[in-house]
């Protein structure tokens, strides 16, 4: 289809689908901002789920949830054991990106 | 494939699981041609999300990868992934069906699994194929050994934002990819629907789903498995590697306030299995497994549980009377021991439910074959030939006609082939 | 893009210099012991290597594709998959390779699964896995493009035993167009089914199962029925064996009935032919189970008549007055009835006593439970005044209908008494006064491990089942017998109904203890392996066997000598300038490929294809390098 046809096509498609992309919206906002925070704890020797989840506020079963998703795309490795909580670390952003 | 268009084949498979592979297989290398329809967007069924399995512990991928692989490239089957079976019925030797694939919004031609899509899109969504214990995005690759390798995008998270389709090198994005109806002309098929479990929601006993560390034996399985949501075993509400896990048995099953009677039949063995993989992976932890009876009855499987056993693996024979939370993310189960010290309550930091299992399709309104009391597909021969429906033509296949471990399954799958391929042969193919 | 065929006999006159590696990780089966990428590494270095690779999973489509890509794009001519043993997946590798267009011997595997990271740990694991890559390398640099040995095959299947599964795999083969010859050594079809008389759990008669199948068959033109036969000799190869049945009628049994007619408690009665030499293309086994016999003394068997088996009981039951309000066996009447699980089954090391051969039977029977679920309930029903007591360990009522039984028995009002196997229930004779002459003790895990003491008339013993006895087809055909004692089927999801000797099929309680619905699919499912084997009309035999350079060939006949498989070698008179010399002749399907020839000639003149003298120098070389 033409770059014309389908822009028109995307907008009514936008306008059919207003409410679930406006919860999708509203959760990649949500996620950005936690996730932010949550790599802002993860620099240096790294840190467990409940030290992250006490400094940033956020529940600890969502922030464990959150490091092994960011470990399932390369962003985040496990490191050294603490306890029986295991720290994970900001993989550097080079290999993030290759990854 | 073009709307409204209508394939022919010798034999059409309903259920890409293994059970669906193995007749398909078991068809096609006999030179008849097979078409396999999947709810799913990968085959593989059940077996495909487990770990290892039971009694020889092979990684389950190790046995399934390669029957998925050679039906996909096998030159007399074809599989339609991602459909919905509408109607099917047989007569006069005839075999129709009525299938709608549902849209991936990626052109499954053009798509080369490169995963860029999946990168690119900024959207998490709870991964299913991974217990819900990590986030997917809204348009991925389902996983990593799915066949096919075609991402899929769920329009229920997507926010149309077109970063997939900026980033896709084939421009297999289709954002306005529509259903598509086809007809399947057959003259036999294979019922080869599988398996569901009940969930934890509606059983207060257990929690009603409420309570944290109380998880599903597929959930474990994902725990367990080498690509799973921690690559190792912690609990999913902070992340603590478990000191002690418990499993409890007849979690669904053989209850009828459950609504199941029966025995869901391999959940015994799959408990028993998970345990010895927890205790290689967590040598210090406690291991328990609360039960009625040990149903350890195939090959192997006997010797299997008394090698559990003498691992150090406990076994408490009670009925588990409910499921409670306790401090710190622990579990309390209170059970009514059998050994004469009465009601008892321990603590767990891990508990998974064997739950029970039911058949995963109704054939109700779409196919006028029989189901049993048990809402499993009806046998009419169920000693001599127990894989014929009343339906002429149509054949059953593994847990669709009742819960059955993968041997049993991969056994009936054979069989089922074998009749059906007589059935082909009288038809005078 | 590069044709790889062209490139691969392009390197036929050296050394390949474009081996690929794939390297698996098997999940963590491998990963998890073997430092994957650092035996990636050492291989990427080692002579003739192209591209080393590792995959999660090298055998899923993902992992394949790599080979195919590697091949197609010209970068290898060679390949080296590392990952489980090759008995599970060769054929995947070779079916990838033949994909890419390329000859599928071009392949060799290194077992780094079950020969490296299931056995060893750690550095060592690393190591061994480093060197068996390494011989794989060293080997696959020299190895030639192959052609599979093609031969015709009989569309003619034989079943050994007219048992369940043995009729239903005769049967169901026929109706696919395949010429049948059932063997059975007795005089009868319907096996260990015969002596049963409704079947658990849906209640339908074992004679009118019998009957049906045995009709079937024996109304086939295609089907060859030889009872009171057995075969004394297993000739040939897969799709072409020969089998010499040896048929008596000495113990034919003296019916008046003609043949067809269904005997109770022994089968359908048959006539015989007289055929002795069978060429046959598959064999499938369905040579059933024994029932356990309990020793002397156990639970009482044998020392009173009131503790039988429960094929006996069956039987007894069979022919009880159901118009009677007591139940009366032999006259005596039976007021109280103790049923014991899991005799003969289950068995624990130091705990059972083992047999003379100091044998314990470990596994469980399967069927037990539910048969004897099955009798108490029929009991109850009858004759609701007779009290049965079930001793159990673990009731397993696992299939569709079994639990119902359960349920029903207890509904039934059976009494349940659960022992441990240290604690099982002692028989002994009744010195309460009673005129019930046993009393059964036990310690009853259901009331808090209490002493319970119960009086019987009736101890009825759930024996198991024990696979048959068939030394002379086991050692005749080398099947592979598990520690069980029943025959091995190759792999139980990959291979189910397959035995290592290819073209030789199971089906039925051969294989293990299961009820008739699960043998009718063994049965079938072993149809079906035989039906895609012979449907095509020849089949395909690995190239690995003996190869006579007549060059070299003195005729000295030390290989034929050293030969283990009858005609595969044999001397030719071959014409050359200086006249008729003898010379070595290779017979490819007969060939073993087992290297004896090679090991004996004194000029080198005999080897094997895909496993040369000069392959072995190869793969020892690289396994004795220094890093």
């Amino acid at each position: 289809m033409s770059d014309e046809s389908k822009k028109e096509a995307m907008k009514q498609l936008r306008a059919e689908r207003k409410s679930s992309i406006q919860k999708a919206a509203a959760t990649v906002k949500q996620q950005k901002k936690e996730l932010k925070l949550l790599k802002e704890h993860l620099t240096g020797d790294g840190a467990t789920a409940p030290e992250i989840a006490e400094a940033i506020g956020i529940n600890v079963s969502q922030v464990i949830w959150y490091l092994a998703t960011l470990k399932q795309y390369g962003e985040v490795v496990e490191g050294t054991k603490d306890g029986c909580y295991f720290k994970y670390q900001l993989v550097e952003t080079d290999s993030a990106e290759a990854a | 494939m073009a709307d409204g268009q209508t394939i022919t084949c010798d034999a059409l498979v309903v259920g890409g699981g293994i059970a669906g592979l193995q007749s398909a297989l078991d068809l096609a290398d006999q030179d008849f041609s097979v078409v396999i329809i999947e709810k799913d967007l990968s085959i593989g069924g059940k077996m495909i999300r487990l770990s290892k399995v039971f009694p020889t512990l092979d990684c389950s991928s190790c046995i399934t990868t390669p029957k998925m692989a050679s039906a996909a490239h096998h030159k007399n089957i074809t599989i339609h992934t991602w459909c919905d079976l509408k109607f099917l019925n047989s007569s006069d030797g005839i075999v129709r069906a009525h299938v709608t694939q549902k849209p991936r919004f990626v052109d499954e031609d053009k798509c080369i699994g490169c995963r860029k899509c999946e990168y690119a899109c900024p959207v998490y969504v709870p991964d299913s194929e991974q217990g819900g214990f990590c986030a997917t995005k809204a348009v991925r690759i389902p996983f990593s050994n799915a066949i096919p390798q075609v991402a899929a995008l769920d329009p229920e998270f997507c926010m149309l934002c077109g970063k997939c389709e900026k980033v896709c090198p084939t421009g297999a994005i289709d954002y306005f990819q529509k259903p598509v109806d086809f007809t399947i002309e057959a003259k036999t098929a294979i019922l080869a629907t599988g398996f569901e479990m009940t969930t934890i929601k509606g059983k207060p006993q257990y929690g009603d789903g409420d309570v944290q560390n109380v998880i599903t034996s597929l959930q474990m399985e994902r725990l367990l498995a080498p690509h799973g949501p921690y690559n190792r075993v912690l609990r999913p509400s902070d992340g603590m590697e478990p000191d002690s896990i418990a499993f409890v048995q007849c979690a669904g099953s053989r209850d009828k306030s459950m609504g199941i009677p029966y025995c869901s039949r391999f959940c015994c063995m799959y408990a028993i299995k998970q345990a010895m993989l927890l205790s290689g992976s967590l040598p210090l932890a406690d291991i328990i497994i609360y039960y009625m009876d040990i149903r350890a009855f195939g090959k192997g499987y006997e010797q299997f549980y008394q090698n559990a056993k003498a691992m150090g693996i406990q076994f408490v024979k009670g009925k588990v009377a409910n499921i409670q939370q306790a401090d710190d993310g622990a579990v309390a189960i209170r059970y009514e021991a059998q050994d004469g010290t009465g009601v008892t309550t321990e603590n767990h930091d891990l508990v998974v439910l064997s739950l029970g299992v039911f058949p995963d399709w109704s054939p109700k309104g779409i196919c006028p074959v029989s189901t049993g009391k048990d809402n499993f597909i009806q046998t009419v021969q169920p000693s001599i030939a127990p894989t014929l429906t009343d339906r002429e033509g149509l054949f059953v296949a593994g847990a669709a006609a009742g819960p059955k471990d993968i041997v049993d399954s991969i056994s009936e799958a054979g069989a089922a082939a074998m009749e059906a391929s007589n059935y082909l042969m009288a038809l005078g193919k | 893009m590069t044709d790889p065929k062209e490139k691969t006999e392009k390197a036929e006159s050296g050394k390949s210099e474009k081996i690929g590696v794939y390297i698996c990780y098997c999940g963590g089966n491998i990963s998890d012991h073997v430092d994957v990428e650092k035996v990636r590494d050492e291989a990427e270095k080692m002579p003739g290597v192209a591209v080393a690779r590792t995959n999660s999973f090298m055998c899923s489509d993902p992992g394949q594709e790599l080979i195919i890509e590697d091949l197609k794009n010209g970068l290898i001519d060679r390949v080296v998959v590392a990952s489980c043993a090759p008995s599970l997946h060769e054929t995947t590798f070779r079916g990838a390779i033949a994909r890419a267009g390329a000859n599928p011997y071009i392949y060799d595997h290194a077992n780094i699964r079950e020969h490296v990271s299931w056995v060893l740990h750690g550095e060592k694991a690393t190591f061994k896995a480093e060197k068996l890559v390494g011989a794989a390398v060293g080997k696959a640099s020299l190895l030639q493009e192959l052609d599979p040995i093609r031969v015709d095959a009989r569309k003619h299947a034989t079943v050994i035993g007219g048992g369940i599964a043995g009729l239903k795999a005769a049967k169901v083969l026929a109706e696919r167009g395949i010429d049948v010859v059932l063997v059975e050594k007795s005089p009868y079809l319907g096996g260990n089914a015969a002596r049963l008389d409704t079947i658990a759990p849906f209640g339908e008669k074992s004679a009118a199962l019998i009957s049906e199948l045995a009709e079937d068959v024996l109304a086939r033109d295609n089907i060859t029925v030889m009872t009171h036969s057995k075969v004394i000799g297993f000739e040939g190869y897969v799709g072409n064996f020969d089998l010499t049945v040896q048929t008596t009628f000495a113990d034919a049994a003296d019916h008046e009935q003609a043949a067809g007619h269904y005997i109770p408690t022994v089968g359908v009665i048959t006539e015989s032919a007289t055929e002795h030499i069978i060429e046959t293309g598959a064999v499938i086994l369905a040579t059933g189970f024994k029932s356990y016999q309990p020793r002397h003394g156990e639970y009482g068997f044998g020392e009173n008549s009131a503790v039988v088996t429960l094929p006996e009981f069956i039987k007894q039951m069979s022919e009880v007055d159901p118009s009677k309000t007591e139940l009366e066996i032999g006259s005596r009447k039976i007021r109280s009835i103790a049923m014991i699980h899991c005799v003969g089954s289950r068995q624990i090391p130091g705990i059972h006593e083992e047999d003379e051969d100091g044998y314990l039977n470990e596994y469980c029977s399967r069927t037990c439970c539910s048969a004897i679920l099955h009798a108490a309930n029929q009991v109850k029903e009858i004759f609701p005044d007779t009290n049965v007591y079930d001793f159990y360990r673990d009731i397993r009522t696992y299939g569709r209908g079994q639990e119902e039984l359960y349920d029903q028995a207890a509904n039934n009002r059976v009494v349940f008494l659960r022992y441990s196997a240290e604690d099982s229930p002692v028989v002994t004779a009744n010195d309460d006064g009673s005129d019930a002459p046993l009393k059964v003790t036990v310690k009853d895990g259901l009331t808090f491990n209490e002493e319970v003491e119960v009086a019987v008339d009736l101890v009825v013993l759930a024996t198991g089942m024990e696979a048959a006895s068939i030394p002379e087809l086991v050692s005749m055909m080398k099947l592979p017998v598990g520690t069980d004692k029943f025959l091995q089927e190759i792999h139980p999801k990959l291979a189910p109904v397959e035995m290592a000797v290819s073209g030789v099929f199971l089906a039925g309680t051969a294989q293990a203890p299961m009820t008739i619905a699960e043998a009718c699919n063994g049965a079938a499912a072993a149809a079906v392996k035989t039906a895609s084997l012979l449907s095509k009309g020849h089949v395909e035999l690995d190239p690995y066997v003996a190869e006579v350079d007549q060059n070299l060939c003195q005729g000295g006949g030390a290989c034929i000598e050293a030969c283990l498989a009858d005609g595969a070698l044999e001397m030719q008179d071959v014409k050359t300038a200086e006249g008729t010399v003898k010379k070595a002749r290779v017979v490819p399907a007969l060939c073993l490929g087992c290297g004896a020839c090679a090991a004996v000639c004194p000029s080198r003149a005999i080897d094997l294809k895909g496993w040369s003298l000069k392959q072995y120098e190869a793969m020892v070389d690289m396994i004795v390098a220094e890093d």
